[in-house]
């Protein structure tokens, strides 16, 4: 008990202490603060974002039953379900539309009204535009919520609509037409109703809905069966478990705000429901992991000085009897101060982050956000995860303020020992194991484990931390013969390692960050180029014509090409039609009984072009087109290969078997079959835009029906008059659109990236070699005051400041690099695994690399020079 | 002769009224070449303020400070900055050496501040330390070094590159008194090979190795002795 006081009162001392020091040295407590907080903010605010973004299983029940208990939907036979059914269900057999007398059976005389949710196009100025369609009484109090109106009224008779924002800014407002095109059995039978509202539809927010009355529109086969809405008082599990019993999906609000226990369910359903999975959190301690470490090494220095700002103090009070452990904890007490204040000021900022980011993020999501909501328990760890920062970053300084030599101190030499003989040998071994675990976790052809080659990528960051102590040193022995500034630099960064080398291992960990996921970025690209395969000649374009597409929607495309494209000549494809609702055709060829393997994908809309001459837009080779012409003149057929196609044989007879299959599938009925002479054509240095050309004879021969499958456009098309067609084609009724072959494109993607981790590096590097550089700065106040003593210029501050930083950013950069290029390498090699062939890319970035490693530490120094002040102390030390 | 430094009705008041405190009022003085000065006085008698202001590391409020005949005044930083690297050196009580810099790096530092090539700076340095005795810890650092060896190092930093005045500020305040006298020797040395010195103790018997002692007391000169006052007054007129 005795004890226990004792440390207690132990602590309170050192956290008086630890306050006084830390409101004393306020511009320090500041930078502490900065870096603690700064992390703490960010998740914070995300998170509070994130959760008033999300909505949970009761808030969302508004949207998606209104005011009514609950939600029913016809789905078949065999139904189970989750207590919310959107988390799982299962069902079998055909949908049935429910009667509300089988309902009502089910669960008693309630108040119920129909509800369907379907889609539906509608003309705007430009074209055609697709709409959600909910088809309820909106009238009724069960389904009041559903859409909050914002001006007009809400449908009353059947010829009146409601529409949202969205759909407001297509065109059409209050009192305009609303023609809603509607494609019944019976052929179009498009409606136009009168908007009389307009109104926010809960469900979405940027996305175009209309409301109308039920029956207000012809039924179109693509509608399910109507849903019920219903009220009277809570629909329990029991009722729930009886609707499923005649086929119906139940969400109940009851059931969802309040589900029963877990053994309620079915045993099939039961424990599927996984809020997170294994993998995730395991992603998310890396993670967690990666950032606790950078902040800890970016706030390790400015304990460190704090630390060493206290060693006189120490001194003293070790020589008059104070115990090692009484110097950690006035150390230590820093980190809890510091700590505490963090995590609570990071989450009041991240509170006050988050209340301004919600209304930016809510503009640009696509759906209602629910009421702001602080996830207290999340931001309750974040706020720890400060505290734990702080606390961590305080640890070295106070073991090593525990271990300082007392006599030294007072007799005012500063500096530090030599460096631990052992550190090196331990941060090599894990290394060693960082190596080893990277490339275990990462061996070709499966096994690969993502998480495995995280952790060990974490491991060789702690074992290079272990090298910066005798990097450091060695920098120094070997800087004899550099200018002053860089020479006093070095020195002074060997003989203040508990400041520099956080500092060092911040800058380390960034670009070994950067580093690995350049290289994985690069590689992949280059993987992506390398399997990239041309379908067309480059330049070439083809609009593809939807199979449902009337001729009169061929001729609104011609018209569009024609207007945009003026000058590009084009042709039709005329090819089989393989796929319509009514049956899916495969057409196999053979030569001696043996099958031929022809490629049946392509970019003209059919696998098989109709045509009496080659088309140009196949880019077939002079040489070849010849023999290939002359035998689709004489009633034959044409097979296309490539490299990367399976060879074909060169010439012969070959047998064209058309096979039949019904749309959901089932067994094939042979249709024709009939033996044609054929040639082979290779289209060099592409991949075929088609299997085969057929001859008109041929298809006729074998009852193919054959139309516009696309339309060819020949080079050479401009991005910007393509964009501009492509847009126009959207807006068509058959939503064709226009694709135009120019060769690999890296994606956006991959450079933003890049640009992402070189602006998230320089961020980094930047704070790690600021807060190192300023401490350095403050803590060599008397060597400064010296040098102005004897004629230092005043820029020689400068200097000194940027040779602080170029140290601190290099030797940094230089020891993360080749850490780096451990995951990165390790990673290259599952990620760009061709399962063809087994290659794989690895490609460095060089240049990345040089901005990173050369680059960004020279840039830094020059920014800390520019910015440090110039006007050197001068009368600190005269008396 | 003319004096290497000439102090001339320096006044210098820290801070504004109604707080402020005169720390010089009126003080002339000179330090000619071969010339070893003390000045003594109590504490708070002006006498550090004297010397920063002699180094061109402050500036008097009034009066004029020349150094080898230029007037301190008209110089800027940088200016007086040269000068500190060419004409003025520099002995603190607490020696002040740059811990990350060995003993020749630290005696050489002036040159190089001054742009003299490394290997050069560095040559005269060993001269410098040569000639203070310890010519074999060039290569020391100050950690590793004695108080008394530590000092030498400070005057062989204060009088590289043939400086002739040089300021001491209680040089041997922390050093014992066999090695506070050691340094006083090299001090004197440097003087009678032509250099000026000034040298604030509040030391009697130290005041035995200078030529002339000047009193301070509450910012003013109250005495001076083995001068002839008749030559400064002289010369002050003179200018």
């Amino acid at each position: 008990m005795t004890t226990t006081g004792s440390r207690l009162g132990g602590w309170r001392v050192a956290l008086r202490l630890a306050r006084r020091e830390a409101w004393r040295r306020r511009s320090q407590t500041l930078l502490m603060l900065f870096l603690i907080c700064m992390p703490v903010v960010a998740v914070t605010a995300a998170a509070i974002v994130w959760r008033t973004a999300d909505l949970s299983g009761p808030e969302s029940v508004e949207r998606r039953m209104g005011a009514a208990a609950a939600l029913i939907s016809p789905v078949g036979t065999d139904v189970d379900q989750q207590f919310d059914p959107d988390d799982g269900s299962s069902w079998g057999g055909e949908a049935r539309a429910l009667t509300a007398g089988r309902i009502r059976a089910v669960i008693g005389d309630r108040p119920m009204i129909p509800l369907r949710t379907t889609s539906s196009d509608f003309q705007t100025a430009h074209g055609v535009a697709d709409t959600g369609l909910l088809e309820v009484d909106l009238h009724d109090p069960l389904a009041a919520g559903l859409f909050r109106l914002e001006a007009g009224h809400l449908p009353r008779t059947s010829d009146e609509v409601v529409v949202n924002p969205a759909l407001v800014e297509r065109g059409p407002g209050i009192g305009d037409l609303l023609v809603l095109g509607r494609k019944t059995a019976d052929g179009p039978q498009p409606r136009a109703l009168r908007i009389v509202g307009v109104a926010d539809y809960a469900g979405s927010r940027s996305f175009e809905w209309a409301g109308v009355l039920p029956g207000a529109l012809p039924v179109t086969p693509d509608d399910g069966p109507a849903e019920w809405l219903v009220g009277g008082g809570p629909v329990t599990w029991g009722d729930v478990r009886k609707l499923n019993g005649i086929g119906a999906l139940v969400a109940s609000r009851q059931v969802i705000s309040d589900p029963p226990p877990e053994s309620a369910l079915s045993p099939d359903l039961r424990g599927q429901v996984q809020p997170v999975s294994q993998e995730t959190i395991t992603v998310l301690a890396l993670v967690v992991a990666m950032v606790l470490l950078e902040v800890v090494l970016l706030a390790g220095p400015a304990f460190a000085v704090r630390a060493r700002a206290q060693a006189h103090t120490l001194a003293l009070v070790a020589a008059s009897g104070g115990t090692p452990a009484q110097a950690r904890r006035t150390v230590l007490a820093s980190g809890v101060v510091v700590g505490a204040l963090g995590g609570l000021f990071g989450v009041a900022w991240g509170i006050v982050v988050a209340v301004l980011a919600v209304p930016i993020a809510q503009t640009v999501d696509a759906s209602w956000f629910g009421p702001f909501e602080v996830p207290w328990a999340m931001v309750a760890v974040v706020a720890a995860f400060g505290f734990a920062s702080a606390v961590l970053a305080a640890v070295v300084p106070a073991f090593a303020a525990s271990r300082q030599d007392a006599v030294a101190v007072l007799a005012g030499r500063r500096g530090e020992g030599r460096p631990s003989r052992r550190s090196p040998v331990v941060g090599l071994a894990l290394i060693g194991v960082g190596i080893a675990g990277s490339f275990a976790g990462s061996r070709p052809g499966g096994g690969s484990s993502p998480l495995l080659v995280g952790s060990a990528a974490i491991i060789s960051v702690v074992g290079m931390i272990f090298l910066v102590p005798v990097a450091i040193a060695t920098v120094a022995r070997l800087s004899a013969r550099l200018p002053l500034p860089l020479r006093f630099a070095a020195r002074d960064a060997a003989r203040h390692r508990t400041r520099t080398v956080p500092a060092i291992a911040a800058v380390g960990a960034t670009v070994a960050g950067v580093v690995a996921l350049g290289i994985a970025v690069s590689s992949q690209a280059d993987h992506d180029e390398k399997t990239y395969q041309p379908m067309l000649q480059l330049g070439y374009g083809v609009v593809d014509v939807p199979t449902d597409a009337t001729p009169a929607d061929v001729a609104q495309i011609e018209q569009i090409l024609t207007k945009g494209l003026p000058d590009a000549p084009r042709q039709r494809v005329t090819g089989v039609v393989t796929d319509t609702d009514d049956y899916s055709l495969m057409v196999s060829f053979a030569q001696d009984g043996a099958e031929i393997q022809t490629s049946y994908w392509g970019v003209l809309g059919t696998g098989y072009v109709v045509a009496d001459a080659l088309p140009a837009y196949l880019g077939v080779g002079d040489d070849s087109r010849v023999v290939a012409d002359r035998a689709l003149a004489g009633g034959g057929i044409v097979l296309l290969h490539s490299q990367v196609s399976s060879a074909v044989p060169s010439g012969g007879q070959v047998t064209v078997t058309v096979g039949e299959t019904p749309p959901g599938g089932g067994e094939v009925k042979t249709r024709a079959t009939a033996a044609f002479s054929m040639v082979a054509a290779e289209i060099p240095g592409r991949a075929q835009p088609a299997a085969a050309v057929l001859s008109p004879v041929a298809a006729k021969r074998l009852h193919l029906p054959t139309a516009t499958t696309a339309i060819a456009v020949l080079p050479t098309i401009d991005g910007a008059a393509a964009q501009r067609v492509d847009e126009e084609l959207a807006a068509t009724a058959s939503h064709a659109s226009l694709s135009v072959e120019r060769g690999f494109q890296p994606s956006a993607e991959t450079r933003i990236i890049k640009l992402v981790l070189a602006v998230l590096g320089a961020i980094l590097m930047l704070g790690g070699t600021l807060t190192a550089t300023f401490l350095a700065l403050s803590d060599a106040r008397p060597d400064l005051a010296t040098m102005a003593a004897v004629g230092a210029r005043p820029r020689t501050r400068r200097g000194v400041a940027a040779a602080y930083a170029l140290v601190v950013g290099l030797v940094g950069a230089l020891l993360g690099a080749p850490i780096g290029f451990i995951p990165g390498v390790a990673i290259s090699g599952p990620l760009t695994h061709d399962f063809q062939t087994g290659a794989t890319s690895l490609v460095i970035p060089w240049t990345l690399l040089g901005a990173v490693v050369l680059g960004l530490p020279l840039l830094t120094a020059l920014v800390v020079g520019a910015c440090a002040r110039s006007r050197l102390p001068l009368v600190a030390r005269i008396d | 002769m003319s004096a290497v430094l000439q102090l001339t009705d320096v006044v210098r008041v820290h801070g504004e009224a109604p707080h402020q405190v005169q720390a010089l009022r009126g003080v002339s003085f000179a330090a000619h070449p071969g010339e070893l000065v003390a000045v003594m006085g109590p504490s708070g008698s002006g006498k550090s303020t004297l010397l920063t202001i002699a180094g061109g590391l402050d500036s008097p409020t009034s009066g004029a400070v020349t150094v080898e005949g230029v007037d301190l005044a008209r110089l800027g930083q940088q200016g007086r900055a040269r000068m500190r690297r060419t004409s003025i050196g520099y002995v603190f009580q607490g020696f002040n050496l740059i811990p990350a810099l060995t003993a020749a790096e630290n005696v050489a530092l002036p040159r190089e501040l001054d742009g003299v090539a490394p290997r050069q700076a560095r040559a005269e340095a060993r001269a410098a330390l040569e000639e203070v005795g310890i010519l074999d810890l060039a290569d020391r650092f100050p950690d590793d070094m004695s108080g008394g060896q530590q000092q030498r190092v400070a005057i062989a930093r204060a009088v590289i590159g043939e400086r002739r005045l040089i300021l001491a500020d209680e040089p041997t305040g922390a050093l014992d008194t066999e090695t506070g006298e050691e340094i006083l020797r090299l001090l004197r040395a440097r003087c009678d090979a032509g250099a000026a010195g000034v040298l604030v103790t509040h030391e009697a018997r130290h005041a035995a190795w200078a030529d002339r002692v000047v009193f301070l007391r509450d910012g003013v000169v109250v005495d001076e002795t083995g001068a002839d006052r008749a030559e400064v007054l002289t010369e002050a007129a003179g200018r």
